[in-house]
């Protein structure tokens, strides 16, 4: 009897280990891919995703992708408008012009929108699932998002490996590590923008893709390349009559969200680990872990504060509440709020915050057109570039009129002070052929070096080596 | 799996001779075992000379009838033999000794049992003897040079927290390199050693090389620890009662204090004066070493019940366990409760069976912090104010702080030392007061456990037994962290609240057969059976934000969760295993295996592995030609080779294990979110790129050794020699990032190790009541990369913010440092002002032109050094004089460096104030170009010898005579007093508070410190009670 219940027991294992099912539990909160792409909802549930990636996480780790986050390291922390608090740590180099090819920064960027590259071309390869009505609306919803990463890409580190489908394994890995002419990478990025800017329209949210956004992406995008002036002078029209407005008082630009001078912007709320943003608190002093980071030059608050009567500034930056003598930055206080009597005691983590990230706004727009009209040459006195830039001008309360003609200078200033801190400042001295001329003179106040080929970021070494040779670092690395 | 040394009783036969019984009388008395002073039941009684003899029973008792003269000789295996002449008095007490040498020992092997003197692979066992008495809060702790090649090193300073173990080296690089722990055939993980009290351990066998733990398959690669607990013993109920308690402190470095006066000293006389900011932090008073702060001491007690007993039939063992151990350090606290109940029943003629329930439950409270953020805060600052500091606050900004209040440096800004108008500010930090920081969080650690098993066993026919084992273990961890009003210098603005909860609930069926026979001069020892396992694990976890006080600190006080999270995920594994040991004649021995698993979580192609081994082994002693000899009383010569597995990869990195771990060979989806206008939308994407070939990692072993014993063991030892090379190394391979991904999990590269183990044991002093004994052990492990793939070279740091950095280059250990060559210091007139921060160095040194291409760039680094020691050593002396004994153990580990990141904090190479200016240095000639000029912590200056010895343990006891425990109707009583780390060397040039505590790094990034957690000294008094 007990011989009987025993083997019992045994047969019992036997059954176990002979089904094969066994071994393949399936997973419960993750998808298998296998199961995914096979329908609209699931397609624009990756059209999403793309927007996840252009947002970042909010965390402090070394190994995920910041995104938009940390833009402002390679862009305005590069240019004469920003530096760090303290000149510490791996910030500090790019305050200095001596960026190591191992910043993780430049590392973190460069994954993060490879990684948004990734995200759109997977919604592309799966445009067949979408219905024939939207078809076409994703994939330039698609495009635009790629465009957008591309065109961030190529100011900032020059020939890419231009990723336009989705790799797969049986294609290799060289790929990768095959760097574009920036004139191809660019002819992905206009044909993309073309795509967005005929399927696209201005009705939905502005933290998405729209018509207006693609129209002035792709202005930009000309005029970053010297070429096109009229289609680009044509698109920004257009964008200027599709029910856009600066709004009257500067400071709602950035603490009255969604407002109709906004084209596009990458969405934040505040409170959720997973959806909000670090940067307005780590531009601050003392709150969080990373503190102190793109505060205002001096040469950038005296180039604010030229003019008395310009209400900017104001909105710009502010002295350090605990450090007086330097400058922060105030466009993107956390969720509005100013930190108190010592700038950083806030009722709600600041580190959490909402405020959204701005890309393309009105006045970008409008000093756009301005220099679509200069169109290459050295100023202009057309009235369309007047009203323009009389427009601009007004809002900021310096309502006397324009001095004609709007020198390159004049509208290089104007930008400087109208779009201080919000990543133009790098690209724009670039695209006005003044990056060496003020960028040398910038450093050298400040006993620090600047050569031409520090207007690229170094590819991060680690592609470098992972490419055994294929992959050459910029030029000055 | 079960197996009693004493129910191997074989009764002898007994014949009757008439012997001229001259005065023949009867004698009567008591049998003990010595080391816990129990009764032992069936021990044989023989009149040397004689055929007449007769056994203990159950109470150890035995009458026999003897003469004046006669010799008496007591014996029972696992005991030394004892022989005793009968003199005038009618009772005669025995103690038997246990014979810790005794070649018939029984070492568990997994899956079974193998007598030591058969064993071909290297293996080492363990017995509980004193380790119980070790004041430490893990079993693990307390293993600490005991076994030769294993490795144990404290990384984190709190109690309970585990250590870092390895079995002869690093064997993998990105997946867990720790052994594989086995609890009376329940596979757990090594975390569980927590939730385990010594003093239900009976005996480990350590599985080092790869025939041994090939058994074990696809987890044996890194060494197998296989834990028994203690059964009861036929017999009346044994009662033990064991208490140690004692004081713990914390060992200090005094290099990294500097007092206030003593640093203005040092700049008087090197400047001639001192500055008004030193004159101001003199005149704040205050001389705060936060060493004293953070490194508190504290007790440490245990409390261990237990109740062993049973019929001849029927075993039981029960034991309650309560620990409880403060730590060293501020706020760090480890309780622990367990309980264990085992049974184990013969229920009919050929079958038996058992079963055991142990929940155990923790608790502990973190330091939450870092002891170099602590560690580098100036002397002048006080923990509090007091009422001289508080006049020194700057009222403009902070008109409320008061006595008692928490000191902030900038609470001292803007001071008029002159009376003049003029402000001073000492301060370099807005942040908060570091002791808040520690002490207003509150971070805990709690762990409830029930583990179970119930087994039935058959004997079939003689030798051949059915065996089948259920078990269960359910864990559940619970972690929380709050974060106070006080605890950040962001205030009521950073307060936070994180909670998760994990479960696992792991269940397991092993069926074993096994055959156990000696037929002639072939001794057979084989076992087949199959195992299938599952492990399915549930998470979550919530952050509430935006509390306004301390007074609540759960959720619901919160006023917004801003995280919520819950994951599950599940793995499993099944296999078949098959071992056969052979010996013939007791000269000749052979061993194979050979294991097949299967694993969810790998590639359809790939998800099962076979790991075979073989070993042999020549007992030269029992040839003829070694029979009499006077030198050599054992010999044995083995030889091993054997194949390994290793699954326990781990890619992420983060609160939970990352679920990809459970389904990497396929692509994943995971949900995101985006914001559009006020909505937040829900996406999915991409996690991973799948790996369909994903299978095991594979370790391959030689292992020649030997064994012997010299002069009747007086000297008896084993050496060994290994090379484990490890391939197809599961490894989170960094791919191009223009693929949208970093990194993919592949089967890559090919690590090895090899060295040699060394155990010696001396027999120095043995008489009937004075012994001393030492035991040597010495290892070697030499760590080398042979094959990184794509990754060979790879450069890699821990920190952004200071990225020293590491390198995995073919032809080295793996994790080397990298960085420049220190050439010399520079010189204080080159340095902005030295003597701004107290007990500040320079930042920067030259370095040296290894090129000579007169330009420092990368091809100037160069590997600085690795984190593996290149010698390890343990001495351990056993005296024993009467009811006196003592035992010391030295251990000692030479040729690591570790990298010591602490002292850019200690050393405050921080600020302006200690950099270099090296236009000067390139105008004074010093240098041909500012190249030369390189931050500290990328050179070799902050890479320091990581060597020590150590005295672990010294325990002195005694044990009182039976007698006398008698008189208190005990059958033992024992006291004693333990010291752990009474003294502990470090090299001069080590900065930091303990050479062993190392960062919980990358596998490719270890041996990072800042400063660490300091060393435990402790010292304690115990009491065992029987009865």
């Amino acid at each position: 009897m007990k011989n009987l219940k025993y083997i019992k027991f045994m047969v019992l294992a036997l059954v176990l280990s002979s089904c094969e099912d066994f071994l393949e539990p399936s997973p419960t909160s993750v998808i298998s891919s296998e199961d995914f792409y096979q329908n609209e909802q699931q397609l624009i549930e990756g059209v999403i995703n793309m927007y996840d990636g252009l947002q970042g996480v909010n965390d402090t780790r070394n190994d995920t992708n910041h995104a938009t986050q940390i833009e402002f390291y390679v862009t305005e922390m590069r240019s004469d408008n920003t530096r760090t608090k303290s000149g510490e740590g791996e910030a500090a180099q790019f305050d200095d012009f001596a960026i190591q090819t191992t910043n993780s920064f430049v590392a973190d960027y460069y994954r993060s929108f490879f990684n948004v590259i990734f995200r759109a071309n997977t919604v592309l390869a799966n445009l067949d699932v979408a219905s024939d009505a939207n078809r076409d609306n994703i994939e330039a919803e698609a495009k635009f998002v790629r465009a957008h990463a591309y065109f961030n890409m190529v100011r900032l580190y020059g020939d890419l490996p231009l990723i336009d489908r989705l790799v797969t394994a049986a294609d290799g890995t060289d790929v990768f590590y095959d760097r574009r002419p920036i004139s191809e990478i660019y002819g992905l990025i206009e044909s993309d923008l073309m795509s967005a800017v005929d399927n696209l329209d201005n009705s939905g949210s502005r933290n998405r893709a729209s018509k207006a956004a693609a129209q002035a992406l792709l202005a930009k995008v000309y005029l970053t390349q010297n070429t096109n002036y009229l289609e680009a002078q044509l698109l920004l029209e257009d964008v200027m009559s599709s029910g856009y407005m600066l709004e009257p008082n500067f400071s709602d630009v950035f603490f009255n969200e969604a407002n109709s001078e906004v084209i596009f912007a990458i969405g934040y709320t505040s409170g959720i680990a997973t959806d909000s943003q670090n940067f307005s608190a780590e531009w601050l002093n003392g709150v969080g872990r990373t503190v102190g980071v793109n505060y205002a030059t001096q040469d950038a608050v005296m180039a604010l504060t030229a003019n008395v009567d310009d209400s900017r500034p104001a909105v710009s930056f502010r002295a350090d509440p605990l450090q007086p003598s330097q400058n922060q930055v105030t466009k993107y206080l956390p969720d509005g709020a100013d930190g108190g009597d010592d700038g950083k005691t806030f009722a709600f983590d600041a580190r959490l915050a909402g405020n959204d990230w701005i890309v393309l706004r009105y006045a970008d727009v409008l000093l756009m057109h301005v220099e679509a009209i200069i169109a290459g040459g050295q100023d202009t006195s057309a009235p369309a570039a007047v009203n323009s830039f009389q427009l601009v001008r007004d809002r900021a309360g310096l309502t006397d009129a324009v001095t004609t003609p709007i020198t390159k200078d004049d509208l290089l200033a104007e930008r400087r002070v109208e779009l201080a801190f919000e990543n133009q400042r790098l690209f724009d001295l670039i695209r006005f052929n003044k990056a060496q001329e003020v960028l040398s003179a910038f450093a050298s106040q400040n006993g620090t070096n600047f050569s031409t080929t520090d207007l690229l970021l170094p590819i991060p070494q680690r592609e470098v080596g992972l490419s055994g040779g294929l992959l050459q670092q910029n030029p000055g690395y | 799996m079960k197996f009693k040394f004493k129910t191997l009783l074989v009764l002898l036969v007994m014949f009757c001779f008439s012997v001229h019984a001259q005065q023949a009388k009867t004698i009567s008395g008591k049998v003990i075992s010595k080391a816990d002073g129990q009764p032992v039941p069936g021990v044989n009684i023989l009149i040397v000379g004689t055929t007449t003899g007769t056994s203990t029973d159950f109470d150890g008792k035995y009458t026999i009838e003897a003469k004046a003269g006669d010799v008496l000789q007591f014996s029972y295996v696992s005991f030394k033999n004892q022989v005793i002449t009968v003199g005038e008095s009618n009772t005669i007490d025995v103690s038997l000794e246990e014979d810790t040498n005794t070649l018939d020992e029984i070492v568990v092997i997994g899956y079974g049992t193998q007598k030591r003197k058969n064993l071909t692979g290297a293996i080492t066992k363990l017995k509980n003897e004193k380790l119980d008495q070790i004041a430490v809060a893990r079993v693990d702790d307390a293993l600490v040079g005991q076994v030769a090649g294993v490795q144990i090193a404290a990384t984190e300073g709190e109690a309970g927290s585990a250590p870092t173990i390895r079995i002869r080296g690093t064997g993998s690089i990105t997946s867990d390199a720790g052994p594989l722990v086995v609890i009376d055939g329940i596979i757990v993980d090594s975390d569980f050693l927590a939730n385990l009290d010594m003093n239900d351990v009976e005996s480990f066998s350590v599985l080092k090389d790869a025939s041994s733990g090939a058994i074990y398959g696809s987890r044996g690669a890194n060494g197998v620890i296989i834990i028994t607990t203690k059964n009861g013993k036929e017999g009346k109920t044994q009662f033990n009662y064991n208490t140690f308690t004692g004081f713990k402190e914390g060992i200090q470095n005094d290099k990294i204090y500097f007092s206030v006066n003593e640093w203005a000293e040092r700049e008087r006389a090197a400047t001639g004066t001192i500055s008004d900011k030193t004159a101001y932090k003199q005149l704040l008073g205050v001389d705060q070493d936060w060493q004293d702060i953070i490194i508190e001491g504290g007790i440490i007690e245990s409390h261990s019940f237990s109740a062993r007993g049973g019929s001849q039939r029927t075993k039981f063992s029960a034991s309650l366990n309560y620990l409880h151990d403060e730590g060293v350090l501020l706020t760090d606290d480890f309780k622990r409760y367990t309980m264990r109940l085992k049974i184990d029943s013969k229920v009919g003629k050929n079958f038996r069976m058992g079963a055991q329930v142990a929940p155990s439950y923790s608790r502990q409270r973190l330091f939450d912090g870092s002891t170099h953020d602590i560690l580098r805060q100036p002397s002048w600052l006080p923990l509090y104010h007091n009422e001289n500091t508080i006049q020194f606050v700057d009222r403009n900004v902070y008109p409320n702080v008061q006595v008692g209040d928490y000191a902030v440096q900038r609470h001292f800004d803007n001071y008029d030392l002159f009376n003049d108008g003029g402000e001073v500010d000492i301060s370099t930090t807005s942040n908060t007061n570091p002791g808040a920081k520690v002490l207003e969080r509150d971070r805990n650690d709690y762990r409830f456990r029930i583990q179970s098993s119930i087994f039935g066993e058959y004997k079939i026919i003689d030798g051949l037994k059915l065996r089948s084992q259920f078990n269960a273990d359910y864990q559940h961890r619970r972690q929380d962290r709050w974060q106070g009003t006080k605890a950040s210098r962001n205030g009521v603005a950073a307060t936070q609240l994180d909670i998760s909860n994990q479960t696992r609930i792991y269940v397991a069926l092993d069926n074993t057969l096994s055959y156990n026979k000696k037929i002639g001069k072939h001794d057979i020892n084989a076992v087949i059976g199959a195992s299938a396992e599952s492990f399915a694990w549930n998470v979550e976890s919530a952050t509430g934000i935006g509390y306004t006080s301390d007074f609540v600190q759960t959720l619901n006080a919160a006023s917004l969760i801003s995280l919520g999270f819950s994951e599950k995920y599940e793995e499993r594994l099944l296999s078949t295993f098959v071992r056969a040991n052979y010996a013939y004649d007791d000269k000749y021995l052979l061993s194979v295996s050979a294991r097949r698993d299967g694993f969810s979580a790998f590639g359809p192609d790939n998800k099962y592995g076979v790991f075979p081994s073989v070993s042999v082994g020549w007992l030269v002693s029992n040839e003829s030609f070694l029979e009499d000899n006077d030198v050599i009383n054992y010999l044995k010569i083995r030889g091993s080779y054997g194949v390994t597995g290793n699954n326990a990869f781990d890619i992420g990195s983060g609160t939970f294990r990352n679920q990809i771990n459970s389904y990497p060979f396929q692509t994943l989806l995971g949900p995101s979110s985006a914001v559009f206008g006020n909505s937040i939308s829900n996406g999915f994407n991409p996690l991973n790129i799948a790996n369909p070939d994903l299978g095991w990692e594979r370790s391959v072993e030689i292992n020649p050794g030997v064994d012997f014993g010299l002069f009747n063991d007086r000297i008896s030892g084993s050496f060994d020699y290994y090379t484990r090379t490890s391939d197809d190394l599961l490894l989170d391979v960094p791919i191009p990032e223009a693929s949208g991904f970093s990194n993919a999990l592949q089967n890559r590269g090919e690590v090895q190790n090899r060295g040699w183990e060394l155990e010696l044991r001396t027999q120095n002093i043995k008489k009937q009541n004075f012994q001393w004994n030492t035991t040597f052990i010495a290892s070697r492990n030499e760590n080398e990369l042979l094959d990184f793939a794509e990754s060979n070279g790879q450069i890699s740091n821990v920190d952004n913010k200071r990225a020293a950095e590491w390198i995995n280059l073919v032809g080295n250990p793996i994790s080397s440092y990298y960085g420049w060559v220190v050439d010399q210091e520079i010189d204080n007139q080159y340095i902005a002002s030295p003597w701004e921060r107290v007990g500040q160095t320079n930042r920067e040194v030259i370095v040296k032109d290894l090129n000579g291409d007169g330009l420092i760039d990368d091809d100037d680094k160069t590997i600085l050094g690795d984190p593996y020691p290149d010698f390890v050593w343990s001495i351990g002396n056993e005296i024993k004089i009467g009811n006196f004994d003592m035992s010391i153990l030295f251990q000692g580990s030479h040729g690591a460096e570790i990298r010591n990141i602490g002292d850019q904090y200690i050393f405050r190479h921080f600020g302006s104030s200690s950099v270099a200016d090296s236009g000067a240095l390139v105008n004074d000639g010093v240098i041909a170009n500012t190249t030369f000029v390189k931050e500290k912590i990328f050179t070799n200056s902050i890479i320091q010898d990581a060597s020590y010895v150590a005295l672990r343990t010294v325990n002195l006891g005694y044990n009182f005579p039976t007698e006398v425990a008698e008189t208190l109707s005990l059958t033992k009583l024992r006291v004693y007093l333990t010291g752990q780390n009474l003294f502990y060397w470090f090299a001069d040039d080590y900065t930091g508070l303990n050479p062993e505590s190392i960062n919980n790094t990358s596998p490719t990034t270890y041996g990072y410190q800042r400063v660490g957690s300091p060393i435990n000294r402790t010292i304690t008094v115990g009491i065992n009670v029987g009865f």
